[in-house]
């Protein structure tokens, strides 16, 4: 597993054979497209159910008020 | 089968079937990735011509493959919102435009840093693989602003199903660009399972896992966005309400 590994080094494994920066701007794009499209949804959900809890409470207040 | 299919509609069903679902292809997509990106970074050998820049294809295949699923998959569900009606296939739609979007920028940025080291270029507007990608990222922005620009959401459905079929002519034109028009973009490579050779199998190995993990997290994605969509659409609903109610609870 390890002898297998193309690198001797930590260096040499960030320098990429002379291609450091087209090879990490790729997997750095390609970590952040992954990241922001399964976190934006999961902070949507979250203002969604907030936003709607307190409409559901607004109305059943409002419910309250009318009846009593 | 007519049961199932109005079942398969209905956005409470996919709802909390998703919720059984989406635990599994999170951790699919967990695991794929992981291996994929080790795979790619650590163990595949340097390419004879392009050297380690062949690493930067193992993602770059992926996204592009991938980006050309999005206006098949509107059109069909377009198609399914004109002849049937049934919204989940509308919401579906509507979210994976966005999602495609992003799919195609990152395909041209990924191809575009690649070009740079191997072609000696980040763009050549005479390519024909390059500005019809470009073409359908425009075509997907599209999408989006004509779904924004119509106030009535059913119009606004039939003229971005009518869009995504129209999509649908380009996607072929950018899958066979790189045979009818013989300009700077390569044709995708045979695969080539024989070990040594410049395609050899380490590298389709590492793409065709690099490749399902990109389709995992595309379903991933397009699913937790869906939900959300199912959400605000049904809020007047029962059952929303008391999901609302419970997850309220929880936190």
């Amino acid at each position: 597993m390890i002898e297998a590994i193309e690198f001797s080094s930590f260096s040499e494994f960030l320098n990429m054979g002379g291609y450091a920066f087209n090879v990490w701007a790729v997997y750095g794009l390609f970590a952040i497209f992954i990241v922001a499209n399964l976190l934006a949804p999961k902070i949507r959900r979250k203002s969604i159910l907030k936003e709607q809890y307190r409409r559901i409470v607004l109305n059943e207040e409002s419910d309250a008020n009318e009846s009593g | 089968m007519w049961l199932w299919f109005s079942k398969l509609g209905s956005p409470k069903w996919f709802y909390e079937l998703s919720e059984k679902w989406l635990p599994w292809l999170v951790g699919a997509m967990v695991v794929f990735l992981s291996i994929g990106v080790v795979w790619a970074l650590l163990y595949l050998p340097p390419d004879y011509q392009q050297g380690y820049t062949s690493r930067i294809l193992v993602v770059h295949v992926a996204v592009a493959g991938t980006s050309l699923a999005f206006f098949p998959l509107m059109a069909v569900a377009g198609t399914i919102t004109l002849v049937w009606k049934m919204k989940l296939a509308d919401m579906v739609a509507k979210n994976a435009a966005p999602l495609g979007a992003w799919f195609s920028f990152i395909t041209l940025a990924t191809g575009s840093i690649w070009g740079s080291a191997s072609w000696g270029t980040w763009w050549e507007w005479t390519d024909s693989r390059l500005v019809s990608m470009l073409f359908q990222f425009f075509l997907l922005l599209g999408v989006i602003s004509l779904r924004s620009a119509l106030d009535n959401s059913e119009a606004a459905a039939k003229a971005c199903a009518l869009l995504s079929i129209v999509g649908c002519i380009n996607v072929v034109v950018i899958k066979y660009s790189v045979e009818w028009w013989n300009t700077l973009h390569q044709p995708s490579s045979p695969v080539n399972l024989d070990s040594g050779s410049a395609n050899g199998p380490e590298f389709w190995v590492a793409t065709a896992i690099m490749i399902i993990a990109v389709y995992l997290f595309f379903t991933v994605s397009l699913i937790l966005s869906t939900r959300n969509e199912i959400l605000q659409r049904e809020k007047g609903s029962q059952w929303v309400k008391e999901i609302v109610k419970k997850q309220h609870a929880e936190v």
